[in-house]
């Protein structure tokens, strides 16, 4: 990325483009330790009125951490990540990640972040802190 | 319902050490390559530290909001003391019915006694009828 010196209000971080799969959920499960049947057993989550299995909130709260990290490649770190979960994400969606730098501070930036899907519905949104050393 | 009396009370403390394996994972199954930063999202990986007395519903449980605060970047090998603590219960009408909102915070600290993270979820709960 480029150095704090030359981050401006109203940059755009690299968006990140993310197709969950099956596979992906039952992966983030083990990782994650949340075995929730709504994001793996199919059937159950028709049962409980979802339509089908959704994907793990976090599983998309990181997927927009991956595009923080990936642009910061280790200039900066977060010191503050916040959500909203708004609508629900499935298997085979296309889930497009962006942020935009709201304000610049002495030693930080605060950025508003979301991730949209292929209809432009609001998945998440919430803010990040970064915070710059000197 | 979600009883309120739980506003307040925390869980027993838990003790994780932060793994270079553990972390490789989770990074793995969000599709990023493990370069040995630990994702600003594992914390969620710290499981256990259940209130007392606060009986969440297992099914109809909805994630709403999660928020992080970092005061300084976890580590891979970091032995971290966490605990868990109800801030508060409360009701809103919504197009679905009544819901209820538990907001729980926990806090991470290193070996020393240093405040190393909170993070802060909202769930809901929907009342069935």
């Amino acid at each position: 990325m480029e150095k704090f010196a030359v981050l401006q209000a109203g940059a755009s971080i690299p968006e990140r483009v993310w197709i969950p799969t099956d596979m992906q959920l039952r992966q983030y499960a083990e990782a994650s330790g949340d075995y929730n049947p709504i994001h793996l057993d199919e059937k159950f989550a028709q049962q409980v009125g979802l339509g089908g299995v959704i994907a793990h909130g976090m599983l998309t709260m990181a997927q927009v951490g991956a595009m923080l990290t990936q642009w910061l490649n280790g200039e900066g770190s977060i010191s503050q990540f916040e959500v909203r979960f708004q609508n629900m994400v499935r298997p085979g969606d296309t889930i497009h990640c962006t942020g935009v730098i709201k304000e610049k501070l002495a030693n930080a930036v605060v950025c508003d972040v979301k991730a949209l899907n292929q209809k432009s519905m609001e998945i998440i949104a919430g803010s990040a802190v970064i915070t710059f050393k000197d | 319902m979600i009883n309120k009396d739980a506003i307040g009370r925390e869980s027993e403390v838990m003790t994780t050490r932060v793994e270079a394996e553990n972390v490789r994972r989770f990074a793995e199954a969000i599709g990023i390559p493990y370069v040995g930063e630990v994702p600003p999202t594992f914390i969620i990986t710290f499981r256990g530290g259940t209130v007392p007395g606060l009986d969440l519903p297992e099914k109809g449980l909805i994630h709403g909001g999660q928020k992080f605060t970092y005061y300084r970047p976890i580590k891979v090998g970091d032995v971290l003391n966490y605990k868990r603590r109800v801030k508060n219960i409360y009701e809103r009408a919504g197009k679905l019915g009544k819901m209820t909102f538990v907001v729980q915070e926990m806090e991470g600290r290193s070996a020393t006694g240093d405040l190393v993270f909170t993070a802060t979820s909202t769930l809901i709960a929907r009342e069935e009828g």
